[in-house]
């Protein structure tokens, strides 16, 4: 997986948004009356569906337009939106799934070693951002792969991205970077 | 009396005389007799000019109100912070930019005032003149995370970098906070704060050395420092007794609460140190490290140096037994991943660990190690961050399902209801409650 050496990094997915519409109106009392596992927020104009297998929290708009959050992978969250969508047409609306689409994917990883994030952020300016003071972590955008990355000194690291290989690419990409800028674990 | 040039409204006659008959003075066509009160045949249309003042071409703009305003809070904040005129001038320079920019011309006054707390930080951090963003927040009197999201938004669109600021630098101002002067307090409890000043330094370079200071805030670690500098200077019975809390009162200083925690850190690290040196006969703890404070900041390099040898020794001891232990489970466990074989899988990574400790030794470090999520390295490694040693477990997954995404979902599955585990409970009992009674009655 690695271009750099053998071993495989873990990267652990956590959390996968995605989209879909149902090109219909949809009655939110109605769902939120005779709906199972449902919560019924009118002051925003949304209700909130959870489903237990996978584990997808749901907001529903009136408008047809749903977005599923907490899957931990792209086809878990294509088939929980599925399911959902099945579960508004068993409340009698006329649902046809469409325009299903992944929309952000957070996953965590993390580096064999300790990052000195002070000389990674002069080495990468203005790419990477990193404040002491009002994060930890340092911001590394990759702006042709969309993915924001936040490195931590431990060596952890978050990646959100639109997909799950644009994940796996930052994480590629910003190996090498982080290789250089490594800091012996105890001194 | 004719009004020059006017045209009456009816029928644009230009025969117009003023009529002064009454109280008010009218103006009266003479061809048609229409009355027009004074004003209406003005030249100037009503409601002012048709176009607006800050449209017109006029050379001379007076600047804007607020923007005036912001410079004067700039300088005044500048003279607060008794900056010199380098500084004050370079951020009066950036705010004058950056009000130009769109994104902050038309902002509440709050966001203008913050912008202009954040331009003096800039200019600070340009000029390597120690100061954090809490003072500024503090001086502004606004919530750190807006002025944290200002500065980041006026960075961007300025385009302006800023070098790094070591804590070492600002814990001397820091430390000038503190009214623990011979003037304040009692003989006993005074401390000079130059004196103070160096050992809080020394401190915090060994804080910032054993993974402290690494994605913290620093105000409670310069706190901390500053309290165990100041009873480590004269550890006597007044100056031990006295908790972080009383301390912070007698100086005039705010207390924060996370400093409790770091104090504890730092005396970790200190007792780690502390057994290291060789007239220490007993055992060193959380106690009677302060009075060694000072011989440990003289010699730390020294007692580092040999607190790693002497951790790598015991880590090459243990490990020598472990694989006597585990031989027989080191096959089973690289084909387990699952984080509920955590012992296991230690073990293998221990096992791992000697073969590449003997070829590269004398390091200390483990970043050729194959990376094993479960067995942290902060039970490996001398000093670590604490986050890491006190890891947080990972929830347990439930094993994933070979989802494809595009399966028949059958109308039961939808139907289907799956209990809670107090219904389930509940559920037992009821059936057992059942099945008893049925018994008893058959």
């Amino acid at each position: 997986m690695d271009s750099n050496n053998d071993e495989a990094l873990d990267i652990i997915v956590t959390n996968v948004v995605a989209t879909f519409r149902t090109r219909c109106h949809l009655n939110l009392r109605k769902i939120a009356l005779e709906g199972t596992n449902v919560i019924y927020k009118p002051e925003v104009g949304k209700v909130l569906m959870k489903l237990r297998k996978p584990k997808i929290t749901a907001s529903i708009w009136s408008s047809g337009k749903i977005i599923c959050t907490g899957a931990t992978s792209e086809e878990e969250a294509k088939l929980g939106a599925r399911r959902l969508a099945r579960c508004l047409q068993k409340l009698g609306f006329k649902v046809r799934f469409s325009a299903f689409r992944v929309v952000n994917v957070l996953a965590v990883c993390s580096m064999p070693f300790a990052v000195h994030l002070v000389d990674f952020t002069k080495n990468n300016r203005p790419i990477a951002s990193y404040e002491p003071e009002l994060h930890p972590a340092a911001t590394y955008r990759i702006k042709n792969l969309k993915a924001t990355v936040q490195v931590f000194s431990t060596g952890s690291l978050t990646v959100t991205g639109p997909n799950v290989q644009s994940v796996a690419s930052a994480v590629e990409y910003i190996y090498p970077l982080l290789y250089e800028c490594q800091k012996p674990r105890c001194k | 009396m004719f009004a020059a040039g006017l045209k009456c409204p009816g029928c644009g006659s230009s025969n117009i005389v003023d009529d002064d008959l009454y109280c008010q003075a009218q103006l009266v066509c003479v061809d048609c007799g229409t009355v027009v009160s004074e004003g209406t045949l003005a030249d100037d249309p009503v409601g002012g000019t048709d176009v607006s003042y800050s449209r017109t071409t006029a050379v001379t703009k007076k600047p804007c109100l607020n923007l005036i305003k912001g410079l004067e809070r700039v300088k005044e904040m500048c003279r607060i912070l008794r900056l010199n005129g380098e500084i004050e001038d370079l951020a009066l320079t950036y705010f004058r930019q950056a009000y130009q920019q769109e994104s902050f011309i038309n902002v509440t006054l709050q966001r203008k005032e913050v912008l202009a707390g954040c331009c003096v930080y800039v200019s600070c951090r340009q000029r390597n003149w120690p100061i954090t963003l809490g003072t500024i927040s503090s001086l502004l009197d606004a919530d750190q995370t807006l002025v944290g999201g200002v500065y980041q938004e006026m960075i961007k669109i300025l385009n302006i970098q800023a070098p790094f600021i070591n804590i070492a630098d600002v814990i001397g101002a820091h430390v000038q906070e503190y009214k623990i002067s011979a003037q304040h307090v009692t003989k006993e409890l005074a401390e000079d704060s130059k004196v103070l000043t160096k050992r809080a330094v020394a401190l915090v370079e060994l804080a910032g050395d054993s993974w402290i200071v690494t994605g913290r805030r620093p105000l409670p670690i310069m706190m901390a420092a500053t309290y165990l500098a100041w009873q480590s200077l004269n550890p006597n019975k007044h100056r031990l007794r006295l908790s972080l809390d009383k301390f912070c009162h007698l100086a005039k200083v705010q207390k924060r609460n996370p400093a409790v925690t770091r104090i504890t850190e730092l005396k970790e690290v200190l007792c780690k140190l502390g057994r290291e040196l060789p007239w220490v006969r007993e055992t060193v703890t959380q106690d009677d490290v302060v009075r060694l404070v000072g011989d440990i900041l003289e010699h730390r390099h020294t007692l580092l140096t040999r607190a790693l040898r002497t951790h790598e020794t015991a880590m090459q001891a243990d490990c020598s037994q472990a694989s006597a232990l585990n031989f027989p489970t080191e096959e089973v466990a690289p084909s387990q991943r699952s984080e509920s074989r955590d012992q296991t899988a230690d073990a293998s990574s221990v096992v791992q660990l000697c073969p590449t400790d003997r070829m590269e030794n004398q390091e200390g470090d483990d970043s050729h190690q194959t990376e094993d999520p479960e067995p942290n390295w902060g039970k490996r490694v001398l000093f670590a961050p604490p986050c890491v040693i006190h890891a947080k477990r990972r929830r347990e997954e439930p094993p994933v399902l070979n989802v494809t995404g595009d399966e028949e979902i059958s109308d039961s599955e939808i139907d289907s209801y799956i209990r809670t585990p107090q219904e389930a409970r509940d559920f037992a009992l009821m059936q057992k409650a059942v099945s008893s009674s049925d018994s008893g009655n058959s």
